[in-house]
Order: C-alpha cells, then structure tokens, then sequence
C-alpha cells in the first residue's frame, strides 16, 4: 500500500545553519509514528515543512504519493493534512462547539451539518459537557484537545500532533495520549513530536524517528530506540553511553 | 519659508500624539480637543489677566498636564486591559465631551487676541517673515529640542522608552507602568495644550479649532512611523511645508486633501512610516 | 436547495419568526397613530439609523473591524443618487440602486487598502479616506462645492414624511433579515473567528482577506441607501454634513451602545440614542451631541458589549451555572508491546 507521509532526503537550511538534512522517513495507513529529539533537534521544522509554512530547500515531501513539497498551508490543509500548534490558539471568544465547527467548514457550507460534525468530535474527544463553555474559561488540558478536535473536524487523512501534551501533568498527558492512540479508529495516521515526555511516546507509537542536529539518527519500534546508544549519548551527553545494554 | 515655521508647531503636536502612541498604544483621537482646551485656557488667561500668551502658554501647559493626569486615572487607566478598539472609542467620547462642553461654556464665537506682535515682521536678510510666526517657532523649537533631550536622557524618559518597546517585560524590571503611561499621557496632553497656547495668536479661536489638528497629528505620526517623536517631528516639518507648497501652488482648499493623500500614501507603501520600527 | 427549505420551514415553526412579523406588521401601522408631522420625522430617523446600524454591525459588529469612516458610503451613496436622479428619463429608483452599486465600487477599492492594515491603522484608514471624499466633493463643482445640492425627493405630496418612515423601516427590516442570514451562515461563522484573531483564523483556512472585503462590500450597499434617503429626504445636502465624521461615530454608537454583534442591538441602540438626542436637543440647543460622547464613555467603562450583549451575558451566566470547565477523563490506554520507561 502507498504510505500516507513519505518524506525523502529532506533538507532545509537558515542562513548558514541547516536546520534539517537528509532526513527521511515513511509514515503508513492508520500508524501512530512520533518524532522526537532535543531542543533544536528540528522537530518543528519538518512540521513546518509537511504541512507547508516552510519549503525544502533538497528533497521531497510526498502525501498520499502526491508531492506537496511546494504547497502552501491552506493547500495542504485542503488535502488532508490537519495540524495543531505547540502554542494554542484557539478563537477565544466563541465557544468550543463554535470553534470546532470552523474546522468542519472546511468540508461544508451547511451550519447544521458542521455542527452535527463538531457534536461527532466533540463526544470521541470526550468533551461533550464543555460545548457551550467560551474557549477563553476552559484550562489548558481542554484547551489541547480543542486544537485536536478542530483539526479533526476537518476530516484529515494525516493529523500533526507538535508537543501536543507539552505543559500538562502526567495524568493529563496520559489522558490525551489515550486519546490519540485512538485516531486511526477515524482513519487517521498521526505524526507526532514531543521533546520531554516519553511516557507518551512509548505507550503509544507505533514506530519512532529520532532527530539530533537535524540529522535522523535512529528509527525503529519505542522500545528498540530507547536502548540505542547515539539516542542516549544525544539527550544525555556521553556519559551515559554505557546505561546502553 | 512659511512651511518651516508651522512645521515646528506642528511637530510639538505630532511629538505629543507620538509620545502617548509609543507608550500607550493608544490613538488618542481627543489630541486636538486637548489642544483647544489650551488654547481657550490661555484666551482666558489673557483675557482676564492680560498675560501674553507667549507667557501664557506656560501655565497653560501646566494646567493641562494635571487635566490630562485626571483624565488618565478616570478614563484611561480602567480600561488596559481592554482591546484597543474600546481604547480608541474612549478618546473619541473624550474629546466630542469636551468640544460641546466648549460650545456650551463658550458657544461657538469665533474669538481672537489682537497683539501688535502679530503684525510686525522681522527682516532676516532676503527673508521677510511675521514676528509673531519666528517668536512661535523659537519657543516650539526650544521645546521640541528639549522634550528629544529629556526622553533620551533622563531616567523617566528611559522608562517610557523601555515601556514603548516591550510592554511586558517592562514592568519586570522594576517600571511602574501605570506611573510612567499616566506620566506620558499627561505629557502629551500638555505639550497639545502648549501648542494650542502658541497658536491663539495666529488664530481664531471657537470650539472646534483642534479637529483639523487631530488628523494632522495622526498623519504626522505615521509619517515619522508610530512611536517615534523623532520620526514625528520631522513628519511636522514635512506636513509643514508640503501644505506650504499647496496652498502656493495649487489653492489653499487643496493644502487639507494633502495631509491625507499622504498619509494614504505612507500607510499603502510603508505603513511603518520613514523611522518606523514597528508592524502596523 | 433543499437546505434552503428545511429552514424555511423550520423558520415557520419558530415562534421567534412570528414575532418578527407581528413587529414589522406593526411598526408600519405607527404612523396611523401619530398626528405629529415632525414626530413622523424623528421616527423616520430612528428607523434609518437602525438601519444603517445594523448595516455597520455586519463589518464592525461581525467582522470586528472598526470603521469609523462610514459616512463615505452614505455620503456617495447620497451624492450619487443626487446626481442620477438628475439624469433625462432616469428613474428615481434605479438612481438609488446605481448610487448603492457605485459605494459598493467605492467600499471594493477603500476595503483593497484599508484591510491590509490591522487595528487603529485600519480605523484611520478609513476615517482618512472619508474625509478625503469629503474635501473632494467640497471643492469639486459638478457636486455644487461648498454651496450644496439640492435633491429631489423620492415621495412628494403631503404625507411624504410618512411614506420615507415606510422607506426607513423597510430599509431597516431588510438589513435586520441580512444579518440574521449572516449569524447563522458559515460566511458569519469566519467573521467572527476574524474578530476574535485574525491570525488563527488563516491558519484554520479563512481567507480573511476575501471575507473582510465582501462583509464591507455588504454594509457599503445598504449604508448607501440609506445615505440616498436621507437626503432625498431632507432634499439638500452640503459636504460637511453629509459626508461628516459625526456622522460615522453615530452609526457606530448606534451599534455599540445597543450591542455590536448581535440582532436587536443597532435596533434598541438606535432608539436609545435618538431619544436621547432629541430629548438633549430641547435642553441644549448647541450642543447635543454632548450626549454622543458621554454615551461613549460611559458605554465603554460600564457595559462595553452594549445593552442587549450586557442582558445576554446575564441570562447565559445563569444557565450554565458556576461550574468549572475541566477534563479528566478517565481514558485507558492500551498497553504497549513492551515495557517502557514509565
């Protein structure tokens, strides 16, 4: 079958610093695959490059076997691909039901179409009881999974997840990790990327890239990755390159 | 020639709107009421008392400082936190208030000073010009170069630098931001009022003398780039003798579409204006 | 197209739709009731600036963009149907649709410069190009300068002040249906997220751009009629007042002061504030549009979501009751192949 997400020999370069190079990877039908890495690993970027804010500058960058490397945001988005911002922006003022149905307008002119989507969203995200809160008064665990639940609404093939459980406790993560695990039941595959929390990672990935210095340095199932020696030494120094079995 | 000498009058306005712009971020749209308000406090002062205006302007100015401090506290400061929107509609209630408080106090004569000063004119070697207009033009300068000093020197005017560029983080070092806008606004307030002062012997004066100078001084502002005083007395300057040339050339009813066509201008080709640093 | 009749048919069923009816019916039986001509005109006033509220709601209400310039569609819509109507065998109708399509042309190229800009730049935009128009138009000859023009009125015989109430409240009715068409459709729906943050609504798809204009677009073409009323109905017009900046602060007072945003707000705004004026006028005969100004402030300190926004906000605070938004749901999550770091 065709990979959803097929990104080949990427590279992209600010001024002199090449902030991703050769880097490629395949995402398949209905996985789960996360992205992580270091501070300044380029994590971002090859967010920013999928869904379009960014363009390589080598390589190519193909979505559903198309190549989407030149496309702008509102295009890739058009195609399928969904994504949520490590900085939440929801629209404050309109309530979460309100929010939401913006993503479904994506496909629908119909008011009671998109609210009958939002309504559908909202219940898989478990946030039914929240519909008619503003987004201003909701805390921030709500406020993540808004964000993913908008991008849902659009009806993505291909959802990007960046540090979507970045500033919320254990326990919440884990809640929303739950959650995510769940998108492909909605055909959904889903890129994720995360600095910190591993928990996450671990309990949901399917497969797992790692990035250091923009270069890929490892791929592989969760459980394989974390016991590779490079991956040790680049988030914690050369130290403890001997925890490595 | 002529330009010139209006062009630092308009530029102390300019510098005042600019001065609460950079600080504030708010479009004082009551700036050429406050102008008025000095103007008829140094009317009175000359009417009643007979002090010169060009003396008068001086408690004037001091007058509508505190009368800009009180406005701040009462109107001005509730509403920080709101959206600029709301800021922006206070300034205008602010300032249609106190032009129909004008009307009622003054009602809408046109009144004026008579000094001989107004009709002398000095010769400057091939220039001719009207002594009250140099006198006007001194005294602005003096201010103008004083007011530059003052921002960049004094420990205040540091603050209201500080505050203008990231309003944030401003307060983590220790500024009291609401001092310091309320200081700014009062300043602004002032120098409008000290401007209008200058200008009552070149006018006449009735209730809705300051108007054109609020647009005026908006398009000044933009001229020289939101928040820059510099920028915004050299847009005075600007504004100054292009209206000059105008009024020569083409007919004086045009002198007015000119501050527009240029500020329609600046705001579609560099709305960051010629000092600008900031995004419109 | 059976979209459409669903909700006509829902619309039946609600009784607000009857409500609404039951209104308009009777708003046009007012007159049969009042004997006093000039009465008759303060009315036809309320009427037209609820109108010409309800047509800035759309852009300002709406959209969130704060034009405080538009008197220009007023003004060019006025003008223009001034002009037109003088046209050989011109209909005086058809002047007042061409005027409106000519402030529509005029709202296409202000709304192409304007809207690149953001906050107070964008509401100085606009207040510089309706001042612009009026400067023109005060030295341009053909629109009789400085001196004026006078206009022919749309209705004449003895009872005209009646027949330009009925002119004003169809107005009014037909900008009060344009709104509710626009709250409930997915074009309203990116209005608002453009009020709320332009720059999440791009990124969730909008084309802010395209939207802002077309809302101008909308509230250019009914502002201008109304500006044509207005002065077919006062039958002489100069460019100081018809093209005055006191002119747009009232219709954007109007709409603020009742509720920016919502249905019934220009409508109650407008009432208000013309009472208010009117009853000021006889105190003060200078000066009544002191009352404009304390209204603003006292609006903008006090209850800056207008009346009707303030009473909703009330009513909505009491059904959802004090409970606090959160979301711990309990979710299990399937257990992974092997064990990890947790």
């Amino acid at each position: 079958m065709t990979a959803v997400l097929e990104l080949r020999n990427i590279a992209k370069r600010f001024g002199g610093l090449a902030a991703v190079k050769g880097v490629s990877f395949t995402l398949n039908e209905n996985e789960i695959l996360f992205v992580i890495g270091p501070n300044g690993a380029g994590k971002t970027t090859v967010f920013n490059l999928i869904s379009g804010f960014l363009h390589p500058d080598e390589g190519a960058i193909l979505f559903q076997g198309k190549d989407i490397s030149k496309m702008a945001p509102h295009q890739t988005a058009r195609l399928g691909i969904g994504r949520t911002f490590q900085i939440v922006k929801p629209l404050p003022g309109l309530t979460v039901r309100q929010n939401v149905m913006l993503g479904a307008f994506m496909h629908t002119r119909s008011v009671h179409r998109a609210e009958e989507e939002a309504g559908k969203v909202l219940d898989f995200l478990q946030m039914s009881h929240l519909s008619e809160f503003a987004a201003r008064e909701l805390p921030l665990a709500a406020l993540k999974r808004l964000e993913i639940a908008r991008a849902l609404a659009t009806r993505p093939k291909l959802i990007l997840l960046d540090e979507v459980v970045s500033g919320l406790t254990t326990s919440e993560a884990l809640a929303l990790a739950g959650l995510v695990k769940r998108l492909p039941e909605w055909g959904v595959s889903v890129v994720g990327g995360v600095e910190h929390v591993m928990q996450v990672v671990m309990k949901i990935a399917d497969r797992v890239v790692v990035l250091d210095y923009g270069a890929k340095i490892a791929e592989g199932v969760p459980a394989d990755v974390v016991k590779n020696p490079t991956v040790i030494e680049a988030y914690l120094g050369p130290k403890y390159k001997e925890i490595a079995g | 020639m002529n330009g010139l000498l209006t062009g630092a009058l308009y530029a102390l306005i300019g510098m005042g709107l600019a001065l609460i712009f950079g600080v504030m971020r708010i479009v004082n749209f009551a700036h050429g009421a406050f102008l008025m308000v000095g103007m008829y406090a140094t009317w009175l002062l000359f009417d009643l008392l007979k002090i010169n205006p060009y003396i008068g302007f001086v408690p004037a100015g001091i007058f509508l400082f505190g009368f800009g401090q009180l406005i701040y506290l009462l109107l001005i400061h509730p509403l920080r936190n709101r959206s600029h929107f709301m800021q922006i509609l206070m300034t205008a209630g602010i300032g249609l208030i106190l032009v129909d408080a004008a009307q009622l106090i003054f009602h809408a004569d046109y009144r004026q000073t008579n000094l001989d000063l107004v009709n002398r004119n000095l010769h400057l070697g091939p220039f001719t010009a009207n002594a009250a207009e140099v006198l006007s033009f001194g005294i602005a300068v003096a201010l103008v170069v004083g007011l530059h000093f003052y921002v960049t020197r004094s420990l205040t005017g540091q603050a209201l630098r500080a505050i203008a560029q990231n309003p944030e983080v401003a307060p983590l070092m220790g500024i009291n931001v609401g001092r310091i806008q309320g200081f700014s606004f009062a300043l602004g307030t002032a120098l409008a009022g000290v401007a209008g002062g200058l200008l009552l012997p070149r006018l006449y004066l009735f209730p809705s003398v300051g108007e054109d100078f609020t647009t005026k001084a908006f398009v000044m502002v933009v001229l020289g780039g939101m928040g820059s005083m510099e920028g915004a007395a050299l847009g005075g300057l600007v504004l100054g003798l292009a209206e000059n040339f105008t009024s020569l050339y083409v007919g004086n009813q045009w002198a007015l579409v000119v501050d527009f066509v240029l500020f329609l201008v600046v705001l579609s080709v560099k709305p960051s204006g010629i000092f600008g640093r900031q995004r419109a | 197209m059976r979209a459409f009749f669903v909700t006509f048919l829902n619309m039946l069923k609600s009784w607000k739709s009857w409500v609404f009816v039951a209104v308009t019916v009777a708003l046009f039986l007012v007159p049969g009731f009042v004997d006093n001509n000039y009465l008759v005109q303060v009315l036809f006033r309320i009427a037209l600036f609820a109108a010409l509220g309800l047509a800035w709601n759309i852009v300002g209400g709406y959209a969130g963009q704060l034009s405080l310039g538009h008197v220009a569609f007023f003004g060019v819509g006025a003008y223009g149907y001034a002009l037109f109507s003088e046209l050989p065998s011109m209909s005086k109708w058809l002047a007042l649709l061409l005027a409106a399509l000519v402030s529509v042309a005029m709202a296409a190229l202000i709304g192409s410069i304007a809207f690149r800009l953001r906050g107070p730049y964008f509401t100085l935009a606009t207040i510089a190009f309706a001042e612009v128009l009026r400067l023109v138009a005060t030295n341009l000859a053909v629109t009789g300068g400085a001196i004026g023009l006078t206009v022919t009125s749309l209705f004449t015989g003895r009872s005209f002040w009646r027949s330009f109430y009925f002119a004003a409240v169809t107005l009014a009715v037909v900008t009060f249906l344009v709104n509710v068409w626009v709250s409930r459709s997915r074009f309203g729906y990116y209005l608002m997220a453009i009020r709320e943050d332009e720059e999440t609504a791009g990124a969730v798809g909008i084309d802010t751009t395209s939207c802002k204009l077309q809302s101008l677009l909308i509230s250019a073409f009914f502002t201008a009629l109304g500006g044509a009323l207005y002065a077919s109905a006062f039958q002489f017009m100069i460019p100081d007042s018809i093209l005055n900046i006191d002119i747009s602060i009232q219709i954007a007072i109007v709409t603020m002061l009742g509720g920016a945003g919502t249905l019934l707000g220009p409508v109650v705004g407008a009432m208000l504030l013309l009472a208010a004026s009117e009853a000021f006028k006889n105190q003060f005969k200078e000066s009544h549009l002191l009352i404009y100004g304390i209204l603003i402030v006292g609006v903008v300190l006090f209850l800056p979501e207008g009346i009707v926004g303030g009473l909703r906000r009330l009513l909505q605070g009491g059904k959802k009751g004090k409970a606090k938004p959160s979301v711990n749901a309990p979710v299990s999550i399937p257990s992974a192949p092997a064990g990890g770091v947790a």
